[in-house]
């Protein structure tokens, strides 16, 4: 069973999330912050995290940076965000993000990234 | 050599000591030796006289034991008495000899001898010769044969034996005795002789010794010596001896050493003396050159000069032709007289007491006199006195050396006289120099009239003058009342400058006044000078007046001082230029300075010449002042080191300073440190008549709108966030549910979300479109007069129904009239409000207070919430700023209420806030002024004091409809109480746990579970609310058993107007024991 990180302060965002990827075959664990998030990453493995940008306190990107290295190798990173221009992608890939989806994005869309990543078995 | 002074005789006593030692031991040896010889010598006696002793003793002892053995025998024979007598003798002659003999040192043969001796003896006399006297008187022979031959007699023979070997042994000891005697004697000469023979060896050693230490470094003195004396090089060191010859040595080598240094000297002496002989030769031939060349010399000045010789009393002992042709004195007139008889003109009697003292002293003196020649003429002579000293120091000679100068002191005089002239001349110059060096300097026009005044005094000196500017009467003047000047100053005088425009300069001449003539009785002629300068336009500009107390102005001094005026009027024009300028300057650093934007101007050489306030505001350094030149590296590096675009500013003012750059240009940077600031700075070039002067740069401080910008980017960012998330949730959802078929409650939940999430874009974007509009100003107010209270109890009329919230009011604000546009105060009322409601506890309370604070009233909102932390209380009110809490997300909201309500409160001019403790509440405020303050109530100070007063008394109305309620209010206000309005009984009631109300009015009609009654019941039974008197506000039906549950009285008859029923309530309250009393207002058609 995989398991799957949702980190998005909007709680409406993370039950879109969600709901969407509920009908694979994945155990979904939700973070509405940051800090949350990097617990939950101390304490178990996760096959993918969805993150978002704009949080407050701790942001997509400082979780990012907080992660070790080695993490972000073997567990692939997809950023949600509403910033969407080059230099701020190529910011969130050089951080270790693997995939990035601008909000507002398609759930169907989101869907299929998901599965593609799945499928890989992380890369 | 300090060694040799410890022990200075050291040798001798080294060999005293020696030798002391030396006999001492030869002394002691001898003695011992002595000693020892004789202790030998001693002994061998001592052992020879024994020996001899006991030889005799022996001997005599044999003789005697052979004595009376034969003269017992004898008897044997015979049998005489007399022989038997005399062997008695013998026998005991022989006892004597042994007892002798044993008593002598005996060797243990000889005592063995003795003993045996002894015991012969003692056998024989008591034994054997009794016995045989026995037998010889028996004249048994037999008997006494064997008797004797029995061994007795043995011991004889072995005495016998024993005495011969002793004799001989004793014979030969003696003779060895002897022979050792001898040999040891022997012995000792030869020790003796060796002894001495060492002794001798030693002393001969020592003496040795001795001599070789004497004799060698003699040797080497001696040596020393010869070689000195020979000259030559002295071989001799130091020695480390420190006895008499060591220390001779030492002397001798100092004293060759002292030799040889004076030697030395001697010789450069020596050679300095020929040097000095060569030099005494040369000199002498020089002198003797000297002496010729001398010669010639006096020659010549023989027949040149006169000369003179005096003797040491001044009596002339020569005197030359020369002498004579001047003086007049033949030298048979003079020779043999003194000196003085040439007469010395009294001109020069003090020049000859000075050359007569100087003469005297030895010195060599030159004077010039006048004499007097024998004829009475006078000549000038140029004197020279030479004196002669001897050995003594003692003047013995006078050499005079005289010339005729008359004829050039004639001369001398015309020059000097010419030279005066010509030096008066030049000081009238330099006079006229000096004015003009004084009057350059001076920019200041009062400085310059005074130094002109003091200058012309100075150099004609005046008895009174006064000198003027006249455009600005800017004066100097001496002895000269004030008055008169006043004339001047008050252009009375126009007059008086007219002529003196016409005539330049003209004298007046006077009797002198009073004043003038002080102590003078006669009476004086003044004359007034009055000169003045003029323009080109014949105006006066400056003019001078003086009066000189009966002296006459000379012409020269007249064009003098007409020469000065002039001097003084163009440096008065000077100034007035430099002034002028000044101003000019002044004027242009004045606006430049005023000028906002920072504004440096830059010379062709890149030095920043000028440099405005602004500028020096915006690049805040210390080091430029106005007016100074700053270098072009420096200023640069000034403004740049402050950049974080350093580089690039830098290359952007060396290209606008470049000959090539000519147009504007600009660019922007950022500047400070602590707080930046944004500028933006425009270049451009400054030609003066097609050459380029320089650059100059305009800095303008764009920080505001560089704020205005960022913070526009920073909203457009925000505002495009905050749409975008409840837009993706709106797509997410609406994709999903169109994407696959969904639980109908799942699709109710989305919906219901997709729903929210619209409303919610759609109040954002409204709430924030107001906000824009009000802060752009377009937003119309619609302003009416209201009641503020009346607008608060409608918006909480909203949350009697649904929430579970209580929202009170509590009113204590007796004016309450605001100007406002409703609709927008109820925005703000509404948005405070769900605030409380949304950051307090779920059955949390809000609290709406409002009481007057002077001209204004003020309205709380109060919750016990969450609170809000102090650092985050100063951003709510910014845009889309929410209290950043996890907890509070859940809350929902757009983020821009509190701005909102802040634009419209401040837009109705009032001001809003909010206080907050952490954990325990906010308070939200805000305040309006009252329309148009009314009669300021000073008898009612209730409204003057804040509206937290304790004293104030609280009564509550819980009553449905509040449009009554306000008006009860009014009337309860208007009195000074505090009015608590409820709606609901339960919380009425808890509060009136809490709260000490003077009096409830209840209307039973509530529209919640409890009704009015229930309410009263609960007041009742509850011991701290029983007093609390109550009115009942609405109609009772008379059948309602409550009635009979209660003593109620009825009070009032409806209808009442509702002042009736606050009157009443009043004088309630006012009972000074309250005990509880519950009214109510009775249908009229009850009174009976």
């Amino acid at each position: 069973m995989r398991k799957l990180l949702i980190v998005d302060d909007e709680e409406i965002l993370r039950m879109l999330i969600s709901d969407t990827l509920e009908d694979l075959d994945v155990h979904i664990e939700l973070a509405e912050d940051g800090k949350v998030a990097l617990d939950k990453l101390q304490q178990s493995e996760y096959d993918l995290m969805i993150l978002d940008y704009m949080m407050p306190q701790l942001t997509g990107m400082e979780v990012l940076e907080r992660l070790p290295v080695d993490l972000k190798k073997r567990m692939p990173i997809l950023m949600l965000t509403a910033k969407a221009q080059e230099a701020d992608r190529m910011k969130a890939l050089e951080a270790g993000a693997s995939y990035f989806i601008p909000k507002p994005f398609s759930p169907l869309e989101l869907l299929q990234v998901v599965e593609e990543i799945l499928v890989d078995g992380g890369e | 050599m300090e060694v040799s002074r410890i022990k200075p005789t050291r040798i001798r006593t080294k060999y005293m000591r020696a030798l002391a030692g030396a006999i001492t031991l030869v002394l002691l040896i001898g003695v011992s030796f002595y000693f020892y010889t004789n202790e030998q010598q001693r002994k061998l006696d001592s052992e020879l006289s024994e020996l001899k002793l006991k030889t005799d003793t022996i001997l005599s002892l044999s003789d005697t034991l052979y004595d009376f053995v034969f003269r017992a025998r004898g008897y044997y024979v015979f049998q005489s008495n007399t022989d038997l007598e005399q062997l008695k003798l013998d026998l005991k002659e022989f006892d004597v000899r042994l007892q002798e003999f044993s008593s002598l040192k005996l060797t243990s043969e000889d005592r063995t001898a003795s003993e045996d001796l002894r015991a012969f003896y003692n056998d024989y006399t008591t034994n054997l010769l009794p016995k045989a006297i026995g037998y010889a008187e028996a004249k048994d022979f037999d008997a006494l044969r064997e008797l004797l031959e029995s061994g007795a007699n043995q011991i004889v023979y072995d005495f016998m034996d024993y005495t011969s070997n002793f004799k001989e042994n004793s014979d030969n000891r003696l003779n060895q005795v002897i022979d050792d005697s001898i040999k040891q004697s022997n012995q000792f000469t030869i020790i003796a002789i060796l002894f001495s023979m060492v002794i001798l060896l030693l002393l001969g050693g020592l003496f040795w010794r001795l001599l070789r230490s004497l004799i060698t470094p003699i040797l080497e003195l001696e040596a020393a010596t010869k070689s000195l004396a020979a000259g030559q090089e002295v071989p001799i060191t130091l020695t480390n001896r420190s006895d008499e010859l060591g220390r001779l040595n030492d002397s001798f080598i100092e004293m060759t050493h002292s030799i040889q240094i004076k030697e030395e000297e001697l010789m450069m002496q020596n050679e300095e003396l020929q040097a000095q002989q060569e030099e005494l030769q040369a000199q002498q031939a020089q002198l003797q050159h000297s002496l010729t060349e001398i010669e010639s010399i006096m020659k010549a000045l023989d027949q040149s000069s006169a000369v003179a010789i005096l003797n040491e009393h001044g009596v002339f002992t020569y005197t030359n032709e020369r002498l004579t042709a001047f003086t007049q004195f033949k030298s048979s007139a003079l020779l043999g007289k003194p000196y003085k008889i040439i007469k010395i003109r009294d001109s020069s009697l003090k020049a000859l007491k000075e050359l007569e003292e100087r003469v005297a002293k030895g010195g060599v003196w030159n004077i010039e006199m006048e004499l007097e020649r024998q004829d009475g003429s006078a000549i000038w002579f140029d004197l020279t006195v030479v004196p002669y000293l001897n050995e003594h120091g003692e003047v013995y000679k006078y050499i005079l050396i005289g010339n005729d100068i008359t004829s050039n002191k004639a001369i001398q005089k015309e020059l000097a006289e010419s030279l005066q002239q010509t030096e008066k001349t030049m000081d009238i110059l330099k006079n006229h120099n000096l004015l003009n060096h004084e009057i350059t300097y001076t920019l200041n026009k009062q400085d310059l009239v005074e130094k002109f005044n003091h200058f012309i005094n100075e150099l004609h000196s005046f008895d009174s003058s006064l000198f003027m500017i006249v455009r600005e009467t800017i004066y100097s003047s001496r002895g000269i009342p004030q008055e008169v000047i006043e004339r001047y100053v008050n252009h009375s005088s126009n007059d008086m400058l007219d002529r003196l425009a016409q005539e330049k300069t003209y004298i007046v001449q006077r009797k002198a006044s009073n004043a003038e003539l002080g102590i003078s009785t006669l009476s004086v002629d003044c004359y007034d000078l009055y000169t003045a300068v003029t323009d080109t336009k014949d105006n006066v500009v400056a003019l001078f007046c003086a009066t000189r107390i009966g002296r006459v102005y000379e012409e020269e001094e007249i064009e003098a001082i007409q020469g000065l005026m002039k001097r003084v009027s163009l440096a008065v024009e000077r100034i007035e230029m430099v002034e002028d300028i000044e101003m000019a300057h002044k004027l242009n650093q004045d606006i430049v300075n005023n000028v906002n934007e920072g504004i440096q101007f830059v010379d062709s050489n890149g030095t920043m010449t000028n440099n405005n306030q602004a500028l020096s505001e915006i690049i805040m350094c210390k080091e430029w002042g106005e007016g100074k030149g700053i270098p072009i590296d420096q200023w640069i590096h000034d403004i740049s080191d402050q950049c974080s675009s350093a580089p690039e500013l830098e290359e952007f003012f060396r290209m606008a300073l470049s000959q090539e750059c000519e147009e504007s240009s600009s660019t922007q940077y950022s500047i400070g440190n602590d707080t930046k600031r944004y500028i933006d700075v425009y270049a451009t070039p400054v030609v003066r008549r097609g050459a380029r002067i320089g650059t100059l740069f305009v800095h303008r401080n764009i920080t505001k709108e560089h704020e205005l910008d960022v913070m526009k980017s920073e909203l457009v960012s925000t505002v495009s966030h905050e749409l975008r998330t409840p837009l993706s949730s709106v797509l997410g959802f609406t994709e999903l549910l169109l994407s696959k078929p969904l639980k109908p409650e799942r699709q109710k939940k989305y919906l219901e979300t997709i729903h929210k999430e619209a409303l919610r874009l759609t109040n954002l974007i409204n709430d924030f479109l107001d906000l824009q509009r009000m802060e752009s100003g377009k937003q119309s107010y619609d302003i009416e007069t209201f009641a503020l209270n009346r607008i608060a109890m409608e918006v909480i009329d909203q949350y009697k129904v649904g929430t579970k919230r209580n929202v009170l009011l509590i009113d204590e604000a007796k004016f309450v009239d605001v100007d406002v546009d409703k609709m927008r105060i109820v925005q703000v009322f509404t948005n405070l409000i769900s605030n409380g409601i949304k950051f307090s506890h779920e059955d949390g309370d809000v609290k709406v207070r409002m009481y007057n604070v002077q001209d204004k009233i003020v309205v709380r909102i109060e919750d016990k919430g969450l609170g809000i932390a102090k650092e985050q209380i100063d951003i709510l009110f910014q845009k889309f700023r929410r209290v950043d809490n996890s907890t509070s997300r859940k809350v929902g909201g757009t983020g821009l209420g509190l701005a909102i309500c802040k634009e419209i409160i401040e837009k109705h001019h009032g001001r809003i806030g909010i206080e907050s403790v952490e954990g325990e509440g906010t308070s939200a405020w805000f305040e309006l002024p009252l329309r148009s303050p009314k009669n300021a109530p000073e008898d009612d100070i209730g409204v003057l004091i804040d509206g937290d007063n304790e004293n104030i008394q609280n009564v509550m109305i819980v009553e449905d409809d509040s449009s009554l309620s306000l008006l009860l209010s009014e009337e309860l206000k208007a009195k000074g109480f505090r009015v608590t309005h409820h709606y609901n009984a339960q919380k009425a009631f808890e509060e009136a746990l809490t709260v000490r109300f003077v009096g409830i009015v209840v209307d039973i009609m509530l529209g919640d579970e409890l009704d009015g009654w229930d309410l009263i019941r609960m007041l009742k039974n509850d011991v701290r609310t029983e007093k609390v008197p109550i009115v009942i506000s609405s109609a009772l039906d008379k059948s309602d058993e409550n009635l009979q549950e209660f003593s109620i009285n009825k009070y009032l008859t409806k209808p009442y107007p509702p002042g009736e029923l606050s009157k009443v309530f009043i004088e309630i309250i006012n009972i000074t024991e309250p005990s509880g009393d519950i009214l109510f207002p009775d249908n009229i058609e009850d009174e009976g």
